[in-house]
This record gives structure tokens, C-alpha cells and sequence, in this order.
């Protein structure tokens, strides 16, 4: 057992818990984050990659627009890598009420979000691909967001500032005595080995998770009910802006370019489990003739994967419902103090990706009220360090850089040009990584082969540089295929599955990934 | 008008165009793309699994359930067109005995069955004791040497003996400056024999214990060069396939359709088939696109050898539709829902879907044959996810000769 000692301990590695996580640490509170699993796997890994303008918004919720528009200036400032200013456009398809674009400028004009109605031909012009039948069209500051740069910069801020990061960490128990937190149990998955952080308060960012931590707690259930969304990429940008439909916000209303691909999304449906979240075949149908309308022949396109994710709602009787003190449109951070007689325990929930540096605000400063202390929150003012530097991503950056280094380097990701420079400096930070915790900072694996030349090279690579042995690293290769896998065979048609009909030739067929000397256990992590 | 038309150029259709002519007909053979033979192992599979490992491949096939393609065609027919493909294209490409697998190497470090290999490969079967000194080449990052060796060192040979292995690497460019070539772009320098040299001092320098000393799969693009290598290193050498482009799968291509356009064969490639015109139910002409537009290719019978999915002969549309995208030919699912799963490693039935046959290889409606001159052969069959058994060459060779034989047999 390992005993570590915290002012605060924040529960949930997505972006909340990263924005929370610094924003406590600069604050000059000494912080540990934990999450089951590795950053940025749950919701956050696992959304559509928006940076809203609040456009989406300023009909429907224009609270939430306002936010949206000014946290959208804030990220763009603060960690401008992890985010390419696309730009975005609201555009009326036929069938779609053209009335609504009047409603849309009216209420931009009032939430304080840029808004630009822009020539029809304009728009066709910006798009190409874009239906032609469009009446109208509507330029806004809507972005594309890499929820994975966005987590990493945070966290990394963090520990700048002495936060420490225990990933793979769940959270077992939290020890509750005289009506306040104690500590915080969790298990070292990776060293199995038991870990306990005395603490005086926890910030609960278990997103869809939240009910499970106060759960842990022996706290009365916190209803959180996780409303899923699935999301395609294609194979190709699409489009190079954000492309959202000018009407009442809905499903599927949205194509987003993200790096090399485009995404369509998105769905909103009650589940009971987060950790099972299905990508249903008439979903994907729904998808599809969403995408048709925006693109004619989007189905013709080459759909590369699906992925499901869970918005972390919660519905508590038990919080009045006038305690908004901390609440703002969208979120909700529960006092377990007022709710629940137990001091040192806030949990969030609701909120957006766009929004999580603001939410990180809330709950500290939530902590703060109870403190009896109020820190500044100075987390909208300094810059987020990145390797990149102060710019903003582009999506060809990898070919310049490859440009650079052809000479010198081997390509190990032929579709997302990742090096294997790239791969093994950041095997070496982390060699604890599964492939996929590799994957999502590096896009090993996400393009059109959707791994069929990489995950065999990239797991060769971590023998030949002792990071791991050929037992493991064939474990994480069949790890790797086997994730791969559940966002493939939902999207199976077209292009893709010529593509995987070829990645069973190259893994089952030439090399006979299927009789390697089996495991006695598989790899989970 | 020709006697036949061939559509595919991969293992199925080059086997029967060349077939076809040495027989005496005058043959067109049209395809778009290359086909997978290029792509592939460069080996002769048979049968290696039916799950479990096959050790005698004829026995195997003996065995199969009725609908597998095999069954039509039983042991002694799948024997001799392989043993046929053997001979034709000599003991410099292909060695081995159709009725007992080899155990090769992979790149991954598994043991794969093969009925007939490269004679640059055989010293590398598996027996127990045997030992591996596997060498990696810095610049090909397809043959993980490390990992290879581990994963052997961890395996037991099929004979139920143990296997050793060591691993080391050479850093050795092809040309200067060249961090990161194809497989094909080295081979072809391991065509000089001045690279050659130096690459066999290298190896010979580096190589760690082991009986044989197993090197990445790019032992030249012409046939011999692991001989003289071996000689140079002074012990046994294999060579182990890499993903595409594979070198030793382009010897067996461009070896067999070199003998395919000696024998007279007229070969369009480049060329897609598009759709048909019949004669009653008869086949009357394929119809080619072609620059300058469509043009249509009339033939008394015609063998159709396109491939599968991953050929793109088959497909599925964004709503699950499964199709043969040229004749339109039944298959044995026309919707692909329920077809593939969840689960990676498991069977995916989808992969299984086909166009079935009767006795003599031509597609068929129920059991009605639906053009009486259209016979089919290799990947577009349905049948068993030929990469898990390792079944897609024996296939593809075997009804290749099928069709020929009854195209010279006259069968109607
Ligand atoms: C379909 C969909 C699309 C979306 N698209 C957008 C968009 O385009 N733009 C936008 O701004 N927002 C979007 N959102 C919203 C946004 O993604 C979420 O609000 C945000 O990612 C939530 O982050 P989080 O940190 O709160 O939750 P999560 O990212 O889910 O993080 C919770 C973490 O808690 C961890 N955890 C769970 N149990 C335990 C335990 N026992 N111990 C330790 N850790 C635990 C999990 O592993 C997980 O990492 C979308 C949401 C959905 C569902
Ligand atoms: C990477 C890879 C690994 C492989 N590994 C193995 C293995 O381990 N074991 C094994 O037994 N087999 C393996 N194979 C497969 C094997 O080599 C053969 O490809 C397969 O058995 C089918 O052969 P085929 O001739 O029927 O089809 P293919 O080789 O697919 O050839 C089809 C031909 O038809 C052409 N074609 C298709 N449609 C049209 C059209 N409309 N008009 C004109 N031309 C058309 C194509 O361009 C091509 O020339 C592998 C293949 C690949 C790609």
C-alpha cells in the first residue's frame, strides 16, 4: 500500500477533471488527479470535436451560446495547438424553415456571438461539396477542437504547476468520518498495488461515472443519466469548415473536419451503462441520411469508424432548485455539504468540452466557498505550453514537418504521417502505454487502414526499444486490433470494407497474427 | 472474337489464361489492378487450418463440409493443379510437397502452414530444436527482428519440440541517405551483386546463434539471390514475407504472368469490366472501360477470376446490400446485416459470402446455372474466411483449372 497526502484530490482524467485539475493547482492547492483509465478515454475521447462558437445556441439556450462564444476566445488564446480555426457556417437545406436564419441573427446578436450571414454563393463556394440547394447561409467562429491536445496541455500545465497524475488509478472508496472526506482509495491497476490519498476535498469529474464515485462514497445516488450520441468519421475532410444545419439544434446536424477526417453527429439517446454504449445500426442509417442532406453523396464517401459516447447529465431532486449559485446553463456542480451533510465532496456535471476550462472556475471556486477562502482563478490568462508553440494546429503540419525530417526518419503511420521519432519519444515518456493511450496522442491507427500497416510496426518498435517484451507487445497489438475493431464493423460498407478485407489478408493471412503463442491472459491495459 | 475471355489477373485468372492457352485457345485476359497474388505471402497454401493446425493439407481437404469449395473438387484435383503450378513455374520459385505443410516463420514471429514455399524460405521449417538467428535490417521497418525472436523463443514447433532464437540487427542503406525504403526498393539493390556482398558481410557480422539465420523478405525481386547469400553468410538462410509491397509475392506474379503473355495470351490491364451483354442466358461480351470509351470483348466462354471483397468484386452498399458488382451474380447473403459482429477474433460470416457453383464452376441460382458459358474461380467463391484458413491460393489454382478444363473439355 502507498499512502499520499492532498489538499484535493479530482476524480476523472476527461476535460473536466484536466481543467479542474489545473485550475486548482494554480491556485496553489496541492492537487492529484486520478483517473481508471488513461486521460482523456471517456467522453472526452469520444465527442465530436467542436469548439462551439454557441451559433448551436442562440436559439435554443442562449445562456450556453454566451459561454460558448467567450470560453471559444479564451482556448483559442490559451492552447491554440489543440485547436484549428476552421470556422463554421449554418446553412438551410431545402425542407429546412429559412425563417429560422432570422431567429438565428437575432439571438447571435443578443448572446454576444459572432454571426455573418454570408452569399449563398459564397458558401458554395467555400464548400464545394455542400448541397447546392442551400438557402442560406451563416458564417460563425465555430472551430475544431483535438480533445486529447486540449486534455494533455492542461494536465501537463498542471503538473508544471505540482499537480501529480495517476492514470490508471480507479477509485475504490472514499473514507467519509464526522460528515467530511478523509481520503481517497484507489488501485494502482498497473502495479496492483492499493493507493491512499488523504485528502480534505474531492472533485467528482467522473462525468457519466459521477453516480459511481458518490456511490463509493455511501452518499444517496446522484442520478446521472447518460444521454449517448454516436458519431462517424470519414475517410477525408468533406469539408474544411464546420458545417451545422440552420434549424432548432437536432440530431445529426452537424459535420465537423477534424486532422484528416470529417465527422457527422450527432445522437442523443437515455442508456443505463456508460461503459456500454452501443452504436446501433439504424443510428448509423439516421447518420447517413443526415450527411446526405448537408453533402449530396455523403454516403457514397468512405466511412473509416464509429464511436459512441455518453453526455454526463444529472437530474437531483435533491439539490433545490434554487441553488444555482454554481450552476450555469448546461452545468451543475452538486454541494454534498448542502446536499448531503458531507463536507469536502463536489460533484459536476452537464457541461461541454467547449466549456471546461469555465466549469473548472465553478467547482473551485465551490471548494473555495467552502473553504471560507477565495483564490483567483487565473486560468484564462496564461498560455497552456505546447511543443508547438502559440500557433494554431493546421491540418498539414505533419507534412511539413515530414518534409523536414524524410531524410532521417521512417514513416510508422503511413495515413497520419507519424513518425517513428514521434512514436518512440513519447513510448519512452510512457512506457507504460497501451497502444491505444499512444494512439490518441499520436493518431497511430486512425486513418483509412485504420491500423492494417502500423499497430504490427508500432508494436515491434516497443520490443526493439525494451520498453516491452515480445509477449506484452503482442498482447498490445491484439489489444490495439481488438479496439480498433468496435468502431469498424458498425460502419462496414463501401471502401472500408475492401480496406478490411485486405487487413485480414496482412494480420491473419501473411502474418498469422491468430497463432501467435496465445496468452494466458489477455492484455486489458 | 476470341475463344475465351479472362477477367482477373490475380492467382485465379492468370492460372486459367494460361492454362487456356497452352491448350490452344486464344485467350484475353483483362483486369483492372494486379490482383492479391503480388501482395501476398509469395507461398502455395492449401489448407492450414480447419481450426486446428493442419499438418497434411490433401488429407484436410479430404475432409471438408460439402459446401466449402473444396468439396467439389476433392484432393486429388486440388494435387494436381498445384503440383501443376509448381513444376510450371520451376524449383527456383516453388518447392514442397502438396500433401505436407511447411511451418514458416511470419514477421510477427507465428508459424505459418504452407503447402509450397520459395526455395529461399524452406530452411526456416519449424522442427523441434531448430534455432533462429533472425537479423533485422534497420531500414525495413516491417521485420521487427526482436519481436520476431521472442515470439519464436516463446513457440513450440508443430513436431511439439522446442525453438530457440536470438535477434540482431544490420544498419545497412540500400543508398545513402535512404532511412526509409519499401521492401521492393531493397530487394532490388540485393539484385546487385556488389550490395549483395557487402549485405551478406553485414548479416554474416551481426547474426546472433541459431541454426538458421532468418532475414527480412527482400532477397531480390529475381529468384537465387538467398542461395548466394547463404553461401557468402555461411549458414542456412530463410527469408520471411513482409506486409506489401512483398517481393517474394511479386516473383510468383510477375513469373506467371511473364508465362502467361509468352503462351500468347493477349492481356489488358488497367482495365475494368463494367458489365455484359448475353445472348439468351449465354455471356455474348463483356464490356470493357477503356480510354476512349466502353468497348465490348465477345468470347465463346468467359472465366471470371475477380477477387472478393478485398478486390472490391464483391461490395457492400451504406445500407448493407451485398453485391458482384460486374454479372450480378447470386450469392449465398444479399443483405450483410447480422453478418459481422462485435468481437474482432471471431468469425465474421460476412467474409464468408459468395457466388456458388455447380460441378463444373459456373455460378449458379439455386441449382440452376445461370449463364452456361461463365465460369468462375478463386476469391469470388463463398466459402470459409480464407485468410483464417489459409486456403485462398489452393482455391484460387484449383478452380482456375477447373474452369480451363471444362472450357477444353467442351462442357455445356
Ligand atoms: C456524443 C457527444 C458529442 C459531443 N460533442 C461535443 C462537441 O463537439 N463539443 C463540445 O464542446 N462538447 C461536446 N460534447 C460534450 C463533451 O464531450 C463532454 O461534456 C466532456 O467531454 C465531458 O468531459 P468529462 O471530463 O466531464 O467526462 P469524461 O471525459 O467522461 O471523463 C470522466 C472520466 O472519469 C473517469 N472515471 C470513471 N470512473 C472512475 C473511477 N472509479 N475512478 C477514476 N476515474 C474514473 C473516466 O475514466 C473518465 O476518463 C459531446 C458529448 C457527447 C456525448
Ligand atoms: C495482402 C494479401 C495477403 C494474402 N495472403 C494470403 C495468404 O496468406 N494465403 C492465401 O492463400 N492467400 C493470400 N492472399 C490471397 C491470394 O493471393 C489470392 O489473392 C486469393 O486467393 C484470391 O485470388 P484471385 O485470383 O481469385 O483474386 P485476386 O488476387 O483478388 O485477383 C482479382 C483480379 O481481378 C481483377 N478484377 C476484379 N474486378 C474486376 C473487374 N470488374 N474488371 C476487371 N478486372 C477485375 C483484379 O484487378 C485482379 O486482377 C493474400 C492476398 C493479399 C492481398
Amino acid at each position: 500500500m502507498r499512502r499520499l497526502a492532498a489538499d484535493v484530490v479530482v476524480v476523472g482524467g476527461g476535460s473536466t477533471g484536466a481543467g479542474v485539475v489545473r485550475d486548482a493547482a494554480m491556485r496553489g492547492y496541492t492537487a492529484v488527479l486520478v483517473d481508471r483509465s488513461d486521460l482523456a478515454q471517456g467522453t472526452t475521447g469520444r465527442f465530436h470535436g467542436l469548439l462551439h462558437s454557441g451559433g448551436r445556441y442562440v436559439v435554443s439556450d442562449p445562456g450556453s451560446a454566451t459561454e460558448c462564444a467567450r470560453e471559444n476566445a479564451v482556448l483559442s488564446r490559451i492552447q491554440a495547438p489543440a485547436i484549428e480555426r476552421t470556422g463554421g457556417l449554418f446553412v438551410s437545406v431545402p425542407g429546412d424553415d429559412p425563417g429560422y436564419g432570422d431567429r438565428f441573427l437575432a439571438g447571435a446578436a443578443a448572446t454576444g456571438v459572432p454571426a455573418r450571414e454570408i452569399p449563398v454563393a459564397e458558401a458554395l463556394r467555400r464548400e464545394p461539396r455542400l448541397n447546392r440547394g442551400i438557402s442560406r447561409a451563416i458564417e460563425v467562429e465555430d472551430a475544431s477542437v483535438d480533445g486529447w491536445q486540449l486534455v494533455w496541455g492542461a494536465v501537463n500545465s498542471a503538473r508544471a504547476y505540482g499537480a501529480k497524475v495517476l492514470t490508471y488509478h480507479p477509485v475504490t472508496r472514499i473514507d467519509i468520518a464526522d460528515g467530511r472526506v478523509r481520503a481517497v482509495h484507489c488501485h494502482d491497476q498497473r502495479r496492483d498495488e492499493e493507493v491512499v490519498i488523504e485528502c480534505a476535498f474531492v472533485l467528482n469529474c467522473a462525468g457519466p461515472w459521477a453516480g459511481r464515485i458518490t456511490d463509493l462514497a455511501g452518499l444517496p445516488p446522484v442520478p446521472v443519466i447518460p444521454g449517448r450520441g454516436i458519431m462517424i468519421a470519414l475517410n477525408h475532410r468533406v469539408v474544411n469548415t464546420v458545417v451545422n444545419r440552420l434549424i432548432y439544434p437536432t440530431d445529426g446536424d452537424i459535420l465537423v473536419p477534424v486532422h484528416t477526417v470529417s465527422v457527422i453527429g450527432t445522437t442523443d439517446v437515455k442508456e443505463s451503462d456508460p461503459d456500454h454504449l452501443p452504436i446501433p445500426a439504424a443510428e448509423v442509417q439516421q447518420m447517413l441520411d443526415a450527411g446526405e442532406r448537408l453533402i449530396p453523396g455523403f454516403r457514397r464517401a468512405r466511412a473509416v469508424h464509429a464511436w459512441a459516447g455518453s453526455r454526463p447529465l444529472i437530474r437531483d431532486d435533491r439539490v433545490a432548485a434554487d441553488d444555482t449559485r454554481h450552476m450555469s446553463r448546461g452545468m451543475a456542480v452538486v454541494d454534498h455539504l448542502t446536499r448531503d451533510g458531507v463536507a469536502g465532496l463536489l460533484t459536476i456535471g452537464g457541461g461541454k468540452l467547449t466549456t471546461y476550462r469555465l466549469m473548472a472556475e465553478h467547482i473551485v471556486d465551490a471548494m473555495g466557498d467552502q473553504r471560507g477562502e477565495r483564490r483567483p482563478c487565473r486560468t484564462a490568462d496564461e498560455e497552456i505550453p505546447y511543443a508547438e508553440g502559440s500557433r494554431h494546429y493546421v491540418v498539414t503540419h505533419r507534412l511539413a514537418d515530414r518534409e523536414a525530417d524524410r531524410l532521417d526518419d521512417q514513416i510508422v503511420c503511413e495515413c497520419e504521417l507519424m513518425s517513428r521519432r514521434m512514436f518512440t519519444d513519447l513510448l519512452h515518456r510512457e512506457p507504460l502505454a497501451t497502444l491505444d493511450d499512444l494512439r490518441r496522442q499520436l493518431r497511430l491507427g486512425m486513418g483509412p487502414c485504420q491500423g492494417g500497416f502500423c499497430a504490427g510496426r508500432a508494436a515491434g518498435i516497443a520490443v526493439t526499444e525494451r520498453v516491452v517484451d515480445a509477449e506484452r507487445a503482442t498482447g498490445l497489438l491484439r489489444l490495439f486490433l481488438k479496439n480498433r475493431w468496435i468502431g469498424l464493423w458498425p460502419i462496414l460498407y463501401g471502401a472500408q470494407v475492401r480496406q478490411t478485407a485486405l487487413d485480414h489478408w496482412l494480420y491473419a493471412g501473411t502474418l498469422d497474427i491468430e497463432h501467435l503463442p496465445t496468452p494466458d491472459q489477455e492484455v486489458v491495459r | 472474337m476470341r475463344d475465351v475471355v479472362v477477367i482477373g489477373a490475380g492467382l485465379a485468372g492468370l492460372t486459367a489464361a494460361l492454362r487456356l492457352a497452352r491448350a490452344g485457345r486464344s485467350v484475353t485476359l483483362v483486369a483492372r489492378g494486379v490482383g492479391g497474388l503480388s501482395l501476398a505471402q509469395g507461398t502455395i497454401d492449401i489448407l492450414g487450418y480447419t481450426p486446428e493446425r493442419v499438418l497434411r493439407p490433401l488429407d484436410a481437404v479430404a475432409a471438408v463440409p460439402p459446401e466449402h469449395p473444396y468439396a467439389g473438387l476433392g484432393p486429388d484435383a486440388v494435387a494436381a493443379a498445384v503440383t501443376w503450378l509448381r513444376d510450371e513455374l520451376g524449383s527456383e520459385l516453388l518447392v514442397g510437397d502438396p500433401a505436407v505443410n511447411l511451418h514458416l516463420p511470419t514477421a510477427l514471429g507465428a508459424l505459418r502452414p504452407t503447402a509450397l514455399a520459395q526455395p529461399s524460405m524452406v530452411a526456416a521449417d519449424a522442427r523441434g530444436g531448430l534455432t533462429y538467428a533472425v537479423v533485422g535490417v534497420r531500414q525495413l521497418k516491417d521485420f521487427p527482428a526482436d519481436l520476431v525472436a521472442g515470439n519464436l523463443a516463446r513457440s513450440t514447433a508443430p513436431d511439439g519440440g522446442p525453438l530457440g532464437a536470438t535477434a540482431a540487427w544490420v544498419d545497412l542503406p540500400a543508398r545513402p541517405g535512404e532511412a526509409d525504403p519499401s521492401g521492393l526498393t531493397y530487394a532490388r539493390s540485393l539484385d546487385d551483386a556488389a550490395f549483395a556482398d557487402r549485405f551478406a558481410v553485414a548479416v554474416r557480422d551481426a547474426a546472433g546463434a541459431g541454426d538458421v539465420v532468418l532475414l527480412p523478405g527482400v532477397l531480390g525481386v529475381r529468384p537465387g539471390a538467398g542461395r548466394r547469400l547463404a553461401e557468402l553468410i555461411g549458414r542456412p538462410v530463410a527469408e520471411v514475407p513482409l506486409l506489401p509491397p512483398s517481393v517474394p509475392g511479386l516473383r510468383l506474379a510477375d513469373a506467371l504472368r511473364a508465362r502467361v503473355a509468352a503462351a500468347g495470351v493477349r492481356i489488358l490491364l488497367g482495365s475494368a469490366v463494367t458489365g455484359f451483354t448475353a445472348d439468351g442466358d449465354r455471356v455474348a461480351t463483356v464490356t470493357v472501360a477503356a480510354a476512349g470509351g466502353p468497348r465490348a470483348l465477345a468470347a465463346s466462354d468467359f472465366v471470371y477470376a475477380p477477387g472478393g471483397f478485398e478486390s472490391g468484386a464483391l461490395a457492400v452498399d451504406s445500407r448493407g446490400a451485398i453485391a458482384e458488382t460486374v454479372f450480378g451474380l447470386p450469392l449465398t447473403a444479399a443483405d450483410a446485416a447480422g453478418l459481422v459482429g462485435p468481437r474482432y477474433w471471431a468469425p465474421h460470416p460476412l467474409f464468408e459470402v459468395g457466388v456458388r457453383t455447380d460441378a463444373a464452376g459456373r455460378p449458379v441460382a439455386g441449382d440452376k446455372v445461370v449463364h452456361p458459358n461463365l465460369y468462375v474461380a478463386g476469391g469470388i467463391l463463398a466459402g470459409p474466411e480464407p485468410w483464417r484458413e489459409k486456403s485462398g491460393d489452393g482455391i484460387a489454382v484449383a478452380t482456375a483449372v477447373r474452369a480451363a478444363a471444362m472450357i477444353e473439355g467442351g462442357a455445356r
